[in-house]
């Protein structure tokens, strides 16, 4: 109804429907992307997408923010062919320069909240080192938690093809973790074929 | 179940829906007799939690309210920018085509004034010379009246009765005049000039004046 009126001229109700869908749009595509340039000009784009062509989502094919969440994941798939290792802006400021982009809601003191800074930072640098596909299933069923099946019909796959790709991306993160916990220095990032690397040294379970 | 079944299934059993209750207490029995798939459940927990962090920290994050004022202004650009020039042709065509009947009139009403004046012209007084009852009813003819006076004899005309003769004021040149047997200063010949012509019953012009 909104797509309807916003097709017609109504910018409020374009406003609406952005308003409605861009955040989680936006966390998609910074949590795949880990870059917050990258995710804005995604979002912006698909929503320039549904401006000039509304007509290219069907209704009877599914929901508005599944289509929206469809394109999304095109553009950043995209976006990391061309660019697949950016640095993760974790220190880049807000809007407004009033705080940090990732907010910890729960740090007493300065201390904790450092460390717990540098933690999530580790954490987001073995997801953001996970080859694309992996990524996608540990973002979607891990950071997302959306079920199972959600994510496949997202992806449009099969289940067993998430369940195959969670269990690629746990071990891969899991030995990705295992070595920066080890590590006296701050996370910094490698290519992705490091850490599948490290996970072969480890060798196979019983 | 095996190591590499658990791997695949026990650690996301909690999430996995299409697990079978069984699978989900297969999955728990062998990391309670598997030291190995117990510290790897341990392990994958700890990367959970920190997961949940991650998550929790972006949680909260969205788009800046630039995006939404570029899209704002793209979306006005593409549906209002259309909208106003559309409106500004049709003003430009109404404009052209007022423009266009106000000309059409002027020059309607420039061409009957252009034939009244030639229907005023010597070359109608001989086509009134002609058939002077085509031009009796004509606004410019008048039927003779009692004010006869200053009216100059045409050489070779004989005074006669002016019943039934009429003034026609005709627009002419003033060498025209040397036509009805009257003198013309050649000098002024090309000048047009206004002249009332006594017209007899028989049609020929009888008598000239010329008003001052």
């Amino acid at each position: 109804m909104l797509l309807g009126r916003a097709g017609k001229g109504d910018e409020e109700a374009f406003t609406l429907l952005y308003r409605r869908h861009q955040a989680a749009l936006y966390r998609l595509a910074l949590r795949m992307s880990g870059n917050a340039w990258a995710a804005e000009e995604i979002v912006q784009d698909v929503f320039m997408t549904l401006m000039r062509d509304p007509k290219k989502y069907d209704p009877a094919r599914g929901t508005l923010g599944g289509f929206l969440y469809g394109v999304t994941r095109n553009r950043v798939l995209k976006h990391l062919e061309r660019s697949p290792h950016r640095e993760v802006p974790l220190e880049e400021k807000n809007e407004n320069g009033t705080g940090p982009g990732i907010v910890l809601v729960d740090a007493t003191t300065p201390a904790i909240q450092a460390e717990k800074r540098e933690r999530i930072e580790q954490v987001w640098a073995a997801v953001l080192d996970l080859p694309s596909e992996f990524r996608e299933a540990v973002v979607l069923c891990e950071l997302e938690e959306r079920s199972y099946e959600e994510a496949a019909q997202m992806i449009g796959c099969p289940i067993g093809t998430i369940r195959s790709r969670l269990h690629r991306g746990r071990a891969l993160l899991m030995a990705r973790l295992e070595i920066l916990r080890d590590s006296p220095r701050p996370c910094r990032r490698r290519p992705a074929w490091r850490s599948e690397a490290l996970l072969l040294d480890e060798g196979s379970g019983k | 179940m095996t190591c590499n079944e658990f791997e695949e299934l026990g650690l996301g059993a909690e999430r996995d829906a299409s697990l079978s209750d069984t699978q989900r207490a297969a999955a728990a029995a062998h990391a309670a007799s598997c030291s190995r798939c117990e510290a790897l459940r341990d392990s994958w927990e700890a990367t959970r939690l920190a997961l949940r962090s991650l998550a929790q920290a972006t949680g909260t994050l969205a788009a800046p309210t630039r995006v939404e004022m570029r899209l704002r202004q793209q979306f006005r650009t593409q549906y209002h920018t259309p909208r106003a020039r559309r409106m500004a042709l049709a003003a430009a065509w109404g404009l052209a085509a007022g423009a266009v009947l106000v000309g059409a009139v002027s020059w309607v009403r420039w061409h009957n004034h252009q034939q009244k004046n030639i229907a005023l012209t010597p070359n109608t007084l001989a086509s009134s010379q002609a058939s002077p009852d085509e031009n009796a009813g004509d606004a410019q003819t008048l039927v003779a009246d009692n004010e006869l006076s200053n009216f100059t004899l045409l050489p070779g005309v004989l005074p006669a009765e002016t019943d039934g003769s009429a003034i026609l004021i005709v627009r002419m040149q003033r060498g025209a005049l040397g036509a009805l047997g009257l003198p013309v200063n050649e000098d002024r010949a090309a000048e047009w000039i206004q002249v009332d012509l006594l017209v007899g019953s028989d049609g020929l012009p009888q008598a000239v004046r010329l008003p001052e």
